[in-house]
């Protein structure tokens, strides 16, 4: 028989933590409020179902407080800003002693040193089945589009000779970790995460974003890492490897220049017919799908469907053969730049 | 928190058979969620009073035009008379609540199932409007889990009369995907117990507030402890019947949806934090005090490596206390304000 349950200290195992737990919940609460008084569709945390928060918040929070301390010893201090012809390798050149050394930092070698080609891409439809992801009070949902868009773009880039693989074939849940796994099982060169907005900020805005991975610079975020990082339970060791692994190595630059090549031909693409859309950039963040994938790897957020007006445009063949276009065309210009070495 | 000090903070647990509420002054009184007027001039005569509400109004509901507002934990759509008397629920209990007389400021939290529809949430917006200075709505199963700090890593089966709601806590506000709500619960198995009674004992004549007196007495689910017997007039005549397979079948209905929704959810949860959640079920609700349940539940976790199910001490005013907690921790400009 079930035993007694109620003693409210007896259930709660954060100790000084508690306050910001609840804290947080309440805000929650509140919001769920907000959203129903401004009759705005029910929220769905939309960056924290993405993200591996305990990993992601370990990282963020740790590059946030302990920077300082980790940055001489790591040599991160070092790095230059990336450029266009610059790829980060994980060893130091022509140091086989320092290679095996996991404390020693990363060095930079020229792109020209990596024979990249770009020929196996995996698309990922955000989201499917049971997750719709955003949807419009019409019943036009994420899922459906994302699906849809990367259906058009596979036939533009099989067209083009790539090796193209959806992540899903149909309306079907897929856990964030199996769509990484499946690009890593495919020895995918791009992982592309095909995904529409939703903003809380008001319904007439209308942009576009692209990710890559990455530490963020939101305070929102940071906020929260610092609060998640207490529960992560992570060691100091775990975190540095973490972010050696995910930060460090060259895929980062190289998903960034993916992200911006994307960004910058989706914001033209739809500019064209609607000039009010804001191009709200290249942004990075610990998207988990980003974070377990070894290639480079981006997530657009390709439109948004918090806007009325991009609601009506999505729901046209036409607009989804323009995203589909702007996305081959930025994938396409990558691809080219990396062939002829950054 | 400035002014809390002249507030009245209230938790209310408006459910389908039964409303709770608890105050920040340490009162707590719970209301069936029934409301009946007089049907006319002699029925008024004889109750002495416009409007009867929770037993009183069942016991002379043979003189009332008797309403049981909520359908589903939901105000029933599109009867004026049953939001009449979900005001007059929630009025009674506030009036039953508010010892600092009319002058007092009253915030209430109100805990709603966890799949509540918007619409809803309006019309109850709508309906406190005027009853209550401040307002949060929140999930009921939230609200339980918060009521109890069962906050992360927890997951809360409510088992209530119109529905049952599944909740995951995963320190963070509820979304869709953390939660369900089913209509299997205690109004269905209500309703099955009184099929299967009418067709094993087609004479005896009973009503549903029998059966539903009979099921929260001996409700059970596996191996009886006895046999079940109660009484029951045939053909005008007290007569003993057994009731004990009956019982058993209708208390056993909830069992396949709960299994396969509590699984659901569990699939949904960070493989990492399954096996905690699994061990952290917590039951509440009337629906907990079915006897074997939580056993139940927790055979069909032995499949998935085994789990423990607890239920709250208090089933009758887990929500409302969770509300209130909630109402104690909120801050001035949480609340929405809801003068008329």
């Amino acid at each position: 028989m079930a035993d007694g349950v109620g003693t409210r200290s007896a259930r709660l195992p954060f100790g000084g933590r508690e306050d910001r737990l609840k804290r947080r919940l309440l805000s929650g609460a509140v919001e769920d409020n907000l959203r129903a008084i401004e009759n705005r569709p029910p929220g769905r945390l939309y960056r924290r179902r993405r993200v591996r928060w305990p990993i992601a918040f370990a990282g963020l929070a740790a590059l946030a407080a302990g920077a300082l301390v980790l940055a001489p010893r790591l040599g991160w201090g070092d790095f230059a800003e990336p450029t266009p012809g610059t790829l980060v390798a994980t060893v130091r050149a022509g140091d086989d002693a320092a290679a095996s050394d996991p404390d020693l930092p990363p060095t930079r070698v020229p792109a020209a040193v990596f024979p990249v080609v770009v020929r196996r891409v995996v698309l990922d439809p955000g989201h499917g089945g049971g997750d719709h992801g955003t949807r419009t009070p019409t019943g036009l949902t994420e899922k459906e589009i994302t699906l849809d868009l990367a259906r058009r773009l596979a036939e533009r880039l099989g067209g083009a000779g790539y090796e193209v693989t959806l992540t899903r074939q149909g309306d079907e849940r897929l856990e964030l970790r199996e769509r990484a796994r499946l690009a890593n099982e495919r020895a995918a060169d791009l992982f592309v995460s095909i995904h529409v907005n939703w903003f809380e900020d008001g319904r007439a805005n209308r942009g576009i974003e692209t990710y890559f991975l990455g530490p963020t610079d939101d305070p929102w975020a940071t906020r929260l890492a610092s609060a998640e990082n207490l529960e992560s339970g992570y060691a100091l060791a775990d975190v540095k490897q973490l972010l050696e692994s995910v930060y460090s190595e060259f895929r980062q630059d190289q998903s960034r220049a993916l992200a911006a090549s994307v960004q910058r031909r989706l914001v033209r693409s739809v500019r064209e017919l609607s000039p009010e859309v804001a191009d709200r950039g290249v942004k990075s963040a610990p998207f988990l799908v980003l974070v377990d994938t070894e290639m480079p790897a981006i997530l657009a957020e390709v439109s948004c469907l918090s806007s009325d007006e991009e609601a009506r445009l999505l729901a046209e063949s036409d607009y989804r053969d323009r995203l589909a276009q702007a996305l081959f065309e930025g994938i396409q210009a990558y691809s080219h730049s990396v062939r002829k070495g950054g | 928190m400035s002014g809390k000090g002249q507030m009245l903070s209230v938790g209310i647990d408006l459910g389908t058979s039964q409303s709770a509420i608890a105050t920040s002054t340490g009162a707590r009184h719970v209301v069936d969620s029934y409301v009946g007027w007089p049907v006319d001039m002699v029925a008024k005569k004889v109750i002495k009073k416009p409007v009867l509400i929770g037993t009183e109004a069942l016991e002379n509901r043979s003189l009332l035009d008797l309403h049981r507002p909520l359908e589903q934990g939901l105000i029933k759509e599109g009867s004026e008379k049953d939001i009449a008397a979900v005001k007059e629920i929630l009025g009674h209990l506030i009036g039953l609540a508010g010892e600092g007389g009319k002058e007092q400021k009253v915030r209430a939290v109100v805990g709603v199932p966890a799949e509540t529809l918007r619409v809803n949430k309006q019309q109850l917006r709508q309906v406190m409007r005027g009853m209550v200075d401040s307002l949060i709505i929140v999930s009921e199963p939230f609200a339980v889990a918060y009521g109890i700090e069962a906050l992360l890593h927890t997951m809360i089966v409510d088992s209530g009369a119109g529905t049952t709601d599944f909740c995951v806590m995963k320190g963070r506000y509820p979304t869709e995907e953390d939660q369900r709500t089913l209509t299997k619960a205690g109004d269905s198995v209500d309703d099955l117990l009184a099929k299967l009674v009418a067709e094993r004992h087609p004479a005896i004549q009973f009503t549903i507030h029998m059966v539903r007196g009979w099921k929260e007495q001996h409700g059970f689910v596996g191996e009886p402890q006895g046999k079940v017997v109660v009484t029951a007039p045939s053909h005008g005549k007290a007569t003993q019947i057994d009731i004990t397979e009956e019982v058993r079948l209708a208390c056993q209905s909830l069992i396949a949806p709960y299994t396969e929704t509590l699984l659901d959810l569990l699939a949904a949860v960070e493989p990492e934090y399954q096996e905690r959640v699994r061990h952290n079920v917590i039951l509440a609700g009337r629906g907990s005090r079915i006897r074997g349940l939580a056993g139940e539940l927790e055979k069909a976790l032995a499949d998935l490596g085994g789990g423990k199910v607890s239920a709250v001490e208090d089933p009758v005013f887990a929500g409302a206390a969770g509300c209130l907690s909630i109402a104690l921790d909120a801050d001035d400009s949480d609340w929405e304000k809801m003068t008329a």
